[in-house]
Order: C-alpha cells, then sequence, then structure tokens
C-alpha cells in the first residue's frame, strides 16, 4: 500500500482526521455549553418551581466534582482539537507538495506545546480532584511524556529538513 | 559583505539574452534568474564550468565578493 496519493495511507489517515475533528468539535461545542449552563442549573430550577434552594433527590445541585469533571473534559477536548488540525495542515502540505517547510517545523512544535499543556493540566486536575474530591482518572504515562519528546524531536527534525529542501531548491 | 553574481553585466557585454543562456548551457531560465539576482544559496562546478564556457570568461568575472557598492564598480 502506497503511503502518499490517492488511495494510500496517508488518504485514509486524512479521512479518520477528518470524522475525528467533527466528533471533537461537536464534542468541544457541547462541553462549552455545558460549562456555561451547568453551573445555573440550580437557578434556572429555583426560577422554574418559584422555591429558593430546591434539590430533588440532589440530582438538581451541581458540586464542584461534577464541574470539575467537565472542565477536564473540555481541556482535553481542546487539546485534541488542536493537535488534530494541526495534523491535518501537516497531511494537507504531504499531499499537495513537500512536507518540508518551516511551517511544518511550527506545527510541530504547536502539537508539542499543546499535549505539554494536556498532560500539565492532567496533573491540575488530579491536585484539583484530590482537594474536590472528584471521580477523576488521573493515569500518568511515561509514554505520553517520551511522545512529546519525540514530537519536539519531530519538529527539529522538519526544520532541519526545511532548511536543506531550501538550499537544494537554491542551488544552482 | 556577501557573494553577489553580474551574471547580466556579462550578458550584456556578450550579447545574450538570458533565454539563450539557458539553452547552451542547459539550466532553466528560472534557475539562471535565481542565480542573476543573487538568490541563489550555492553553484555547482558543472554550472559554472558551463556558464564560463558559453560566455567565454573566468569565474570571477561573474562572482564578486562585497557589499552592493563594491561589486558593482
Amino acid at each position: 500500500m502506497r503511503a502518499i496519493g490517492k488511495g494510500s495511507l496517508a488518504s485514509i489517515l486524512a479521512v479518520g482526521l477528518h470524522i475525528t475533528r467533527v466528533i471533537l468539535w461537536v464534542g468541544f461545542v457541547g462541553l462549552s455549553i455545558a460549562m456555561v449552563i451547568v453551573p445555573l442549573v440550580p437557578f434556572f430550577v429555583d426560577a422554574a418551581t418559584g422555591v429558593a434552594d430546591v434539590n430533588i433527590d440532589g440530582d438538581v445541585s451541581v458540586d464542584s466534582e461534577d464541574y470539575l469533571n467537565i472542565a477536564h473534559h473540555f481541556v482535553n477536548f481542546g487539546v485534541m482539537l488542536f493537535v488534530v488540525n494541526r495534523l491535518l495542515e501537516i497531511l494537507k502540505t504531504l499531499r499537495f507538495g513537500s512536507p518540508f517547510v518551516k511551517e511544518n517545523a511550527d506545527r510541530f512544535r504547536g502539537v508539542g506545546y499543546a499535549l505539554l499543556i494536556g498532560q500539565g493540566a492532567l496533573i491540575a486536575f488530579g491536585i484539583l480532584s484530590a482537594v474536590f474530591d472528584a471521580d477523576i482518572d488521573i493515569d500518568m504515562n511515561p509514554i505520553a511524556w517520551l511522545a512529546i519528546i519525540a514530537v519536539f524531536v519531530l519538529s527539529e527534525v522538519f526544520r532541519e529538513g526545511a532548511r536543506m529542501k531550501e538550499e537544494q531548491d537554491l542551488t544552482v | 559583505m556577501a557573494i553577489s553574481v553580474k551574471l547580466d553585466r556579462v550578458l550584456l557585454d556578450r550579447g545574450m539574452s538570458l533565454t539563450e543562456l539557458s539553452e547552451r548551457v542547459g539550466v532553466t531560465i528560472a534557475n539562471l534568474s535565481i542565480l542573476k539576482t543573487s538568490k541563489a544559496k550555492a553553484i555547482r562546478f558543472s554550472t559554472l564550468e558551463a556558464i564560463c564556457k558559453e560566455l567565454n570568461c573566468q569565474p570571477g568575472d561573474i562572482l564578486f565578493y562585497g557589499d552592493g557598492e563594491t561589486a558593482a564598480e
């Protein structure tokens, strides 16, 4: 199977990433709405019933751990969306010319920073979940940290590749 | 201070166009334009040799080291 071109692995990956992006957008928009709406739910219920501090079997109240869970998923979806968008841009340059351009080096660096922020957020949410007794699965994976380092190295590889490509293009 | 290329001056002296030189040396006009405008990062010995042969000149007649004003003199 070919790596580049029509019906290649790159095309399949691009289709997969496009589908993932749509799913992530839906999730991200949903979580954004939830971030705004959820804290207001008790006020809506109070307003609707006309009685203050209504708590129907405890389901209507919004605890801090619920909000923390939503915030955790919101950050995760944001990071994933950013990474998928950058990967799609990189794939686009691969399909329509040379991938060895400075912009791709910057995109890989962006992916590295996004993953770093994702891991940082994971630590932060881990601390907060301990404080607020929230049920957030904090799984510190060493492979993730190795992947972040690999992405930064890949970024520099692309920067060097772009420099060499430019030199080759300007050699007469 | 940089290397600058004075290919246009030599071409003018020889009464040859860039297109004609391109056909004679087998280098595309786009690449010769890169060379002429001093945008090139490197020049192959084979290209330099072919240009010197067709223009009947020395590499030093085409390439100059100095700032823009020095090279233009």
